[in-house]
């Protein structure tokens, strides 16, 4: 039975979700140097075609399609067949499928782009796109399906539980960022040459709109406007200052300064983290989350240096860890007095549910390295992932675009 | 309980939200380039010390049950009781919701203070100025309007936060321009606005989030908040048409900064009376809040005090504005639960709405100017001379804004 109050928030949702792969675009933009401006927001922006038209075709068959063994979906809702304006009776029973279908084809699309930051300024574009088109359907299509689809995850004794993407979104694009870097190596230059920032407004700009979007992404992974969405509202914007306060505070402390920067990377850092945990813990387990994403993430961040790894844009430290810590968090901090169709986490009393929690991380960030790595190593030994020196050097505005950002 | 003001609801309140990066971006192309970040990093980390205070006793003092008429109790610290059933605020969304979407007009009232004392405020300065003022002024004046207090009681028609928001910020920004003292060559040197394509944009984030803002305001999705939502449109673009043919006329040309100041002042104008006034009221109440908001921007200079990003000229004489004008314009063949105005044969609330201005006024300078004095005797206000030369983005966040 459709709702309408339900359908007017999740139509809502589903274009907040949307502004999150431009505010991301910008977000990254602004922290690579000015020859590549424009090259870093082609990758984010692109997705929105590629991964629109896959999820289209076979993404949402795939994902939420029916179970083949607990692994994938199958085809048989290839090009949307069957797939109509009636609810569906498995997911979001109460708002129109189509809808359901957009709204969870913005997750689709914003997660390769994330894994941009990682190869940020150093990647050709025509291998970048056939890699995250590949991607999406070796990665993104069957974690999505395990968690969210009726997969072997979801009909777990106790089930692996992520309200809104911790798993399905952070984990998979952090765990591949990892890989891709690893088989790509750094910038030339890096650990030698300053790479600033070239437009801090701007990634400030992406960070507010990342912010306001996400009130769509974990509010209306309630998928209806009721008191988990109000919850998962809550908790999402508690979490992502107190991120923000935190990261701010610790830099501050560590390194002298307190930074725009720092803030904006706080900011994502603590709604990363939340985003698993968003409709399940209430407004001050909420806040501890936040404080903890602050703290872990900066510390991941400042890890990389001394790990030698160069992921240009802090994947890895603020989306692979801050969703990795906020799945588990969520077995910790559950509780059914904040919503009674959640669980109880260790705190409630309960230990099964982070132990679920653990096994979710471990297999979904496993799963998602292996399989990204062999991609990316395939695609780098054949057609080859990186642009050559001289491309390198100029930006990849010119070469891969023809374009300049600012006269 | 009702889903279709749930959803309503979570839609504005994250446009509220979006207001705060708005107004960063408003403020930041305004000023020089060395202290873009130093703008943005004030705005943005007003979301973070705001909402940690709201939740810990911010919405306890606001809207908890009243003592005396001034302030709320400490029944809601931590959000004790303040769940996801029905609240004393409203019967069809959760009190959660009531509680989140009233933090984001507590995040973005210091925030427009920032623009008075804009490149020349320490950052440890304005952490403490942050958290004191919106303890002490912004906690009890929301509490006074919209929690129970006396100015509620007494009838004072504030829709959206003409008076709480705008006429307090105003105040305080005043306040703050004075004792902090001119930016170092003000008015002899040119401060031009480093980015007004940045400032543009921020306008429109700012109008857009304004509609969850004024909108909202009703609580629920019916006719009050459509009618909130179409005198905001009509009142902003009056403001900036008025504001624009101000300048043509008395300064020779029509300017983005102009069109995007007259909007921001169309929409603070109609901001308390959004919800209690008809739509040809509210173009009225734009236009003049636009050519008033103009003049008294060009007042700074002769009276001296470097307003720098025109917060008293635009939120304060505009929010002023606007809550006499609510006394003047409202009408209760528009919103039964509002009042008559003067120009409905109540000339009473006029009264009233100048007493609820007047109070607040009074109260928020004091207590800014006692802030003030207090945090620049143990701390100090001002970043050094040699600092503001260099500009607060290095000094202060060890950053720059560009580096094309």
């Amino acid at each position: 039975m459709i709702n309408g109050a339900d359908t007017a928030f999740i139509l809502a949702a589903a274009g907040l979700v949307l502004l999150m792969t431009p505010g991301l675009a910008l977000f990254y933009a602004g922290m690579v140097r000015s020859k590549n401006v424009l090259g870093t927001i082609m990758q984010s922006l692109i997705m929105i075609s590629i991964i629109s038209i896959e999820w289209v075709y076979i993404g949402y068959s795939m994902s939420f399609g029916p179970d083949v063994g607990g692994f994938v979906g199958d085809l048989s809702w290839f090009a949307l067949k069957g797939v109509t304006n009636a609810p569906s009776s498995d997911y979001a029973t109460t708002i129109p499928q189509t809808l359901f279908m957009i709204y969870q084809c913005m997750f689709a699309v914003i997660t390769p782009a994330l894994i941009t930051g990682a190869f940020a300024e150093r990647v050709r574009f025509a291998p970048f796109a056939l890699f995250s088109l590949l991607w999406a359907l070796l990665v993104y299509n069957p974690v999505c399906h395990w968690i969210w689809g009726g997969g072997w995850m979801s009909v777990l004794e106790v089930p692996v539980l992520d309200f809104a993407g911790g798993l399905v979104v952070h984990v998979t694009c952090g765990a591949a960022a990892l890989a891709t870097i690893l088989v790509i190596g750094p910038r030339r230059g890096y650990g030698r040459d300053s790479f600033m920032p070239h437009n801090l407004p701007m990634t400030m700009l992406g960070t507010g709109l990342l912010w306001f979007g996400w009130f769509g992404f974990n509010g209306g992974s309630a998928l209806a406007a009721n008191s988990v969405a109000v919850t998962a509202f809550v908790a999402t914007h508690l979490a992502g200052m107190a991120g923000m306060a935190m990261w701010t505070l610790m830099e501050w402390w560590k390194l002298g300064k307190p930074t725009t920067l720092g803030a904006a990377s706080g900011a994502i850092a603590g709604l990363a983290t939340i985003t698993p945990a968003a409709g399940f813990v209430g407004p001050n387990a909420a806040i501890a989350i936040g404080l903890i994403a602050g703290i872990v993430c900066f510390t991941a961040v400042n890890m990389k240096s001394r790990l030698g790894y160069d992921d240009s844009l802090d994947v890895v430290g603020i989306h692979g860890v801050g969703g990795a810590v906020g799945t588990l968090l969520l077995g910790v901090f559950a509780s059914k007095v904040v919503n009674p169709g959640g669980v109880d986490g260790l705190l409630a009393g309960s230990s099964s549910q982070l132990v679920s929690q653990l096994l979710g991380v471990v297999v979904v960030g496993v799963y998602a390295f292996v399989v990204s790595w062999i991609l990316v190593k395939i695609l780098h030994s054949t057609i080859g992932m990186r642009l050559v020196e001289e491309s390198e050097i100029q930006g990849m505005d010119y070469t891969e675009h023809s374009e300049a950002a600012y006269n | 309980m009702n889903s279709g003001d749930t959803a309503f609801m979570l839609v504005a309140t994250a446009m509220v939200m979006l207001m705060t990066p708005g107004l960063a971006l408003f403020y930041g192309g305004l000023v020089r380039s060395k202290n873009v970040l130093s703008v943005t990093m004030q705005s943005f980390f007003c979301l973070g010390i705001i909402s940690i205070l709201w939740v810990a006793y911010g919405y306890s003092l606001a809207f908890g049950p009243d003592i005396g008429g001034f302030i709320g109790g400490l029944d809601y610290v931590g959000l004790k009781g303040v769940g996801l059933g029905i609240g004393p605020y409203s019967d069809t969304i959760p009190d959660l919701l009531f509680c989140a979407f009233q933090l984001m007009f507590a995040i973005i009232t210091p925030a427009l203070i920032t623009g008075a004392y804009a490149e020349r405020m320490k950052f440890t300065a304005f952490v403490l100025f942050t958290i004191s003022w919106s303890t002490l002024v912004y906690l009890p004046v929301c509490h006074w309007v919209w929690g129970g207090g006396w100015l509620g009681e007494l009838g004072t028609l504030d829709f959206a936060g003409g008076t709480v928001i705008h006429i307090n910020s105003g105040a305080a920004a005043l306040v703050a321009c004075i004792v902090l003292g001119r930016r170092k060559g003000w008015g002899r040197e040119a401060m031009h606005p480093h980015n007004l394509p940045m400032t543009i944009l921020g306008a429109g984030v700012l109008w857009f989030g304004w509609f969850g803002f004024n909108a909202g305001s009703a609580l629920s999705a019916g006719p009050i908040a459509v009618l909130a939502l179409f005198t905001t449109q009509v009142a902003t673009g009056a403001g900036a048409l008025s504001w624009v043919l101000a300048e043509w006329k008395v300064q020779g040309k029509p300017t983005t900064l102009g069109a995007a100041s007259g909007a921001v002042a169309g929409l603070v104008g109609i901001t308390p009376g959004a919800g209690f006034v008809g739509p040809l009221s509210a173009i009225l109440i734009g236009l003049v809040a636009g050519a008033l908001c103009y003049f008294a921007v060009l007042m700074k200079s002769r009276l001296g005090y470097d307003d720098a990003l025109d917060v008293v000229g635009v939120h304060g004489v505009g929010g002023l504005w606007g809550a006499l004008a609510t006394g003047l314009f409202a009408s209760v063949a528009w919103n039964p639960d509002g009042a008559d105005g003067l120009f409905f044969g109540n000339a009473h609330q006029l009264v009233i709405q100048a007493i609820g201005a007047g109070a607040a006024i009074v109260y928020s300078m004091v207590l800014t100017f006692l802030i003030l004095k207090a945090i620049d005797a143990i701390i100090g206000l001002r970043v050094d001379l040699e600092d503001e030369v260099q500009g607060l983005d290095v000094t202060d966040h060890k950053e720059v804004g560009y580096s094309l």
